[in-house]
């Protein structure tokens, strides 16, 4: 029952994933924090940030990860497996019907209405995660001195991140 | 060939780290200039899908590409090579956090982490902002938008699908 659970849950990620990386994260949070108990909001946080350490898109990493943590491997295949499929039966319809969809008025349309409605899930997904990690003193610093130097310097977030991880390790408190 | 487009998508996938969009100027270096599978035309054509269709773009171009060229065959090489690099590197990883996470240097580490990974989101979103055509006049939508997700946990589901019926109604007015 939690196999086809988790299965079912992914494949819906994977459905509604539009506009890349971080309009996802809103959903992903919401189906496994708040809808299954899957994660904590902290071990949520841990996924987005390993998520940003290692290659491949964000959505493909958390089905992986929570899948392991929930039901090893034989778990993480199947949650990377649901979460790829409807990217699997869509596009290989557009493909084998020679859809050209950038010429499609309607098709244009929607594609300019959704990017609108990705930046609201990427302010969603702020919103949702703020709150357990920017709360006091230390964690505002971190956090300003990191948007600046990705958003003002171009820091790539790997190197960002590795950075964050070593000033933690000395600085932090627990 | 089949070896070959598996090993040519094992390099992006391998590469993307930190979002697609850096990466489409890889993807179409190497399958439209060094191994020509598609012509630019095509290129330009599937990577329309692969951005408006719902998945990663990597994962959506792959699709794309290996069916393309060699069918179901293809998209199967295609696929795995895409999605191997992050599958392998997160399955070690979840091992090793099963056994540390709960070490004081780790948490440490997380202490620092988390407000970075929310400054990682908060940078995108100004870029995304810009790139959508934020105005005043529309600004009320991703506002509405991110507090009936972000507060009020109502599924982007919903969202996105009456997106897609209001826009559907608009094109044919």
């Amino acid at each position: 029952m939690m196999y086809l659970q988790m299965l079912f849950t992914f494949f819906k990620i994977g459905l509604f994933s539009f506009g890349g990386g971080y309009a996802i994260l809103a959903m992903i949070q919401q189906e496994v924090v708040i809808n299954n108990p899957w994660l904590t909001e902290a071990e949520f946080m841990q996924v987005v940030a390993i998520s940003q350490m290692t290659p491949g898109p964000i959505a493909i990493n958390a089905a992986t990860f929570i899948g392991y943590q929930k039901a090893g491997i034989f778990g993480s295949l199947l949650c990377t497996f649901g979460v790829i499929l409807p990217s699997l039966i869509i596009m290989m319809i557009i493909t084998i019907s020679y859809l050209k969809l950038r010429k499609l008025g309607w098709f244009i349309q929607i594609f300019k209405r959704l990017r609108l409605l990705s930046v609201g899930l990427i302010g969603a997904a702020l919103i949702m995660i703020m709150g357990n990690a920017v709360k006091d003193l230390y964690s505002v610093g971190i956090f300003l001195a990191c948007f600046l130097l990705t958003w003002r310097f171009k820091l790539n977030p790997f190197t960002m991140l590795i950075a964050a991880a070593i000033f933690g390790m000395i600085f932090g408190t627990i | 060939m089949l070896l070959r487009m598996f090993f040519t998508f094992l390099k992006i996938g391998a590469f993307t780290i930190g979002g697609a969009y850096a990466m489409i100027p890889l993807i179409k270096r190497e399958v439209c200039e060094k191994h020509a599978w598609i012509t630019e035309e095509e290129f330009m054509d599937g990577l329309a899908a692969a951005q408006s269709c719902p998945g990663p773009i990597a994962v959506n171009i792959s699709i794309y590409t290996g069916y393309h060229v060699r069918g179901k065959a293809g998209m199967a090489a295609a696929v795995l090579g895409t999605i191997l690099p992050s599958t392998v590197s997160i399955i070690i990883i979840a091992m090793l956090f099963r056994e540390y996470a709960d070490q004081a240097i780790v948490r440490r580490a997380f202490t620092a982490l988390n407000p970075a990974v929310v400054a990682l989101i908060a940078v995108p979103l100004i870029q995304m902002a810009k790139k959508s055509g934020l105005s005043l006049r529309n600004a009320w939508f991703p506002l509405a938008i991110a507090l009936a997700v972000g507060l009020l946990n109502i599924s982007p589901v919903y969202l996105i699908l009456l997106t897609i019926a209001y826009a559907v109604h608009e094109a044919r007015k």
